[in-house]
């Protein structure tokens, strides 16, 4: 199955080549060949693979409306491997990320996907193979639907299955206020998950099942200075809330941001239906919830600080992050900078590992610039961790990395970056990396 | 009235809103399918042309101001506007992140752009085993159900 995908993939991008002479497209082409060689750790490895990434969107088909999106990855190893779940895995590797037809209709932001695209409305977030349709409606409704089957994964070993049932459909309701509200109700049900051969070693019963919920989703801005959005999920397998995630924004003046987040899980109505995740509650315990702060100050035009806050609350004990950064953007945005702190306060049970006279508290220290021209880019980018308490006998962690561009053609560079690090895994990490990439947009309007 | 002419009556006033929805649907206007002028580089504020302007059903413009915090919690945005980024945004700005497999960390793909908030800088194979712990929920949202090779290996 494997290698028939790793032969259909490049037969996809090369019938998607002619994409980048038509008038409405663009293209989104990197090569990245890769060297890393790390020393000193349990294992030295040497890896030296060559990934290609390639993104078409092709716009204005038919009588215009209709458009072709593709993008996907291949990688082909070139050194001397590296660990493999499976000895059956080969150098080559690749996976499909999207490959859609759009059609997009005159009226109401409808539109119509068939293919394989990503889902994001209210709690729903997917990939599927399969279609999918919104629009508005009058009176400030609209609705959105989906269906087909899951896209497969890799299975886990000794399970042997990827925990995925194999059809899934879900969809969206929503009400919209113009700039006052915004609610939404959305459900995702999937068929029954598969039984796996044997149940991973730590899975609790009861904690693995199928992927089904509803849940609802709201924005509000009573006033023009203040917005609370977020969304709660239910799950119809185990009957309970599986997420509380809300967050509020107050501007009180234009160059002052305030924001407060409450997020509150319960885990094992929350992991329910991940075979992975769903075999660590064992360890992480029931009950998350994470209360934050931040505020955020616009200096001058060029320069923003922002101070944030968080407390996490779980069963094993709780921590504290809190911290700060400095941003700023001269010469017209093509210098960008960036200086960050931030500590992390927690106990013994978050620790590497988890013993009474471990730590898991570290101070993490950022800075990075970056210079663009229509020439050359070039940035620097430093980011340090000091452990409270020595992890594998290590103090700290740090990585340096440095990258530098030129533009071959306005839409078509040529970078390297080279980064030096030590830290617990390995003694010594030396990573190097060659990037081609050629962005192109032929179509009319700007795109991101 | 008995329970079938009710549901008959129900039925005949949904399709009665249905036609007149069907009817209305052509006044209900698009979003340009792309932004129609260039957008200055780096991080985008709406408002800054768009201030207190709001249209139809839409949200106001500043809601989508590009500020840290909407960085770092654009999911709560994008799972009821993807329309709005699209506008902007082609579908492979999206994929340099969220790609249920993936060979290259974000980080890297874009280790010549640290001004973007990339997940796992640095030595996050130390940190991971911390970061885990604290906020499991933060991994799950990219890794919950993609059975990544790389969380496959050890968490098994």
């Amino acid at each position: 199955m494997k290698k028939v995908f790793c032969r259909l993939l490049p037969a996809l991008f090369l019938a998607a080549l002619p994409a980048v002479v038509h008038a409405g497209s663009s293209v989104d082409w990197t090569s990245i060949l890769r060297v890393q060689q790390d020393s000193g750790g349990a294992q030295s490895d040497r890896l030296v693979p060559l990934t290609q990434f390639v993104g078409v969107d092709v716009d204005q088909l038919g009588d215009g409306n209709l458009s072709a999106h593709l993008y996907g990855w291949l990688t082909l190893d070139l050194g001397e491997g590296r660990d493999r779940i499976s000895q059956e895995e080969d150098r080559v590797d690749g996976s499909l990320t999207y490959g859609y037809l759009q059609y997009r209709f005159n009226h109401a932001n409808a539109r119509a996907r068939g293919g394989r695209f990503f889902v994001t409305e209210g709690i729903i977030n997917e990939q599927v193979d399969g279609v999918s349709a919104r629009t508005d409606l009058p009176y400030g409704f609209g609705v959105s639907a989906f269906g087909g089957a899951t896209v497969p994964t890799v299975s886990i070993p000794g399970a042997g299955t990827d925990g995925k049932g194999n059809g899934i459909f879900g969809g969206r309701v929503n009400y919209r206020k113009g700039g006052l509200l915004e609610v939404g109700l959305s459900g995702i049900y999937e068929s029954s998950a598969p039984a796996p051969d044997a149940v991973p070693v730590g899975v609790l019963a009861g904690s693995f099942g199928s992927h089904r919920l509803l849940g609802g989703d709201i924005w509000l801005s009573p006033h023009r200075m203040v917005q609370i959005s977020g969304h709660t999920s239910y799950n119809t397998e185990t009957e309970k809330i599986a997420e509380h995630s809300y967050l509020l924004q107050v501007t009180p003046r234009k160059d002052l941001l305030l924001s407060a987040n409450y997020d509150e899980r319960n885990d094992r109505d929350y992991f329910y239906s991940s075979i992975l995740f769903s075999n660590m509650i064992k360890n992480l315990g029931q009950e998350s919830r994470v209360l934050g702060a931040s505020a955020t100050y616009t200096v001058s035009n060029n320069a923003e600080i922002t101070a944030d806050y968080k407390r996490y609350s779980r069963d094993i004990g709780d921590a504290d992050r809190f911290g700060g950064d400095l941003r700023g953007n001269y010469l017209d945005n093509s210098l960008r900078t960036g200086l960050s702190y931030h500590y992390l306060r927690s106990g013994p049970d978050f620790a590497i590992p988890p013993v009474a006279s471990a730590s898991g508290s570290f101070h993490e220290i950022r800075g990075y610039a970056m210079h663009q021209t229509k020439t050359y880019f070039a940035s620097l980018d430093v980011i340090e961790y000091l452990f409270k308490e020595p992890v594998q006998n290590r103090d700290s962690a740090w990585e340096a990395l440095g990258s530098l561009g030129y533009y071959l053609a306005p839409d078509f560079a040529l970078s390297g970056d080279l980064s030096y690090g030590q830290n617990p895994q390995y003694d010594e990490e030396v990573k190097g990396l060659i990037r081609l990439t050629y962005n192109a947009n032929l179509g009319k309007g700007a795109t991101k | 009235m008995r329970l079938s002419n009710q549901i008959l009556t129900l039925l005949t006033l949904a399709g009665l809103f249905a036609l007149s929805a069907c009817a209305q649907m052509k006044a209900l206007p698009n979003l340009p399918a792309t932004h129609p002028e260039a957008l200055a580089a780096g991080p985008v504020s709406c408002s800054e042309c768009h201030e207190d302007q709001q249209q139809g059903t839409m949200k106001a413009f500043a809601a989508f101001d590009h500020s840290q915090i909407f960085i770092k919690n654009h999911r709560l945005f994008a799972a009821s506007d993807d329309s709005l980024c699209a506008s902007c945004h082609k579908v492979s700005f999206c994929a340099d992140c969220h790609t249920q497999k993936a060979d290259i960390k974000p980080a890297t793909k874009n280790g010549h752009r640290p001004d973007r908030m990339m997940p796992h800088r640095g030595d996050f194979l130390t940190l991971h085993k911390i970061e885990g712990k604290l906020d499991p929920a933060s991994c799950y949202r990219c890794h919950g159900r993609a059975n990544n090779e790389q969380c496959v290996a050890c968490h098994r």
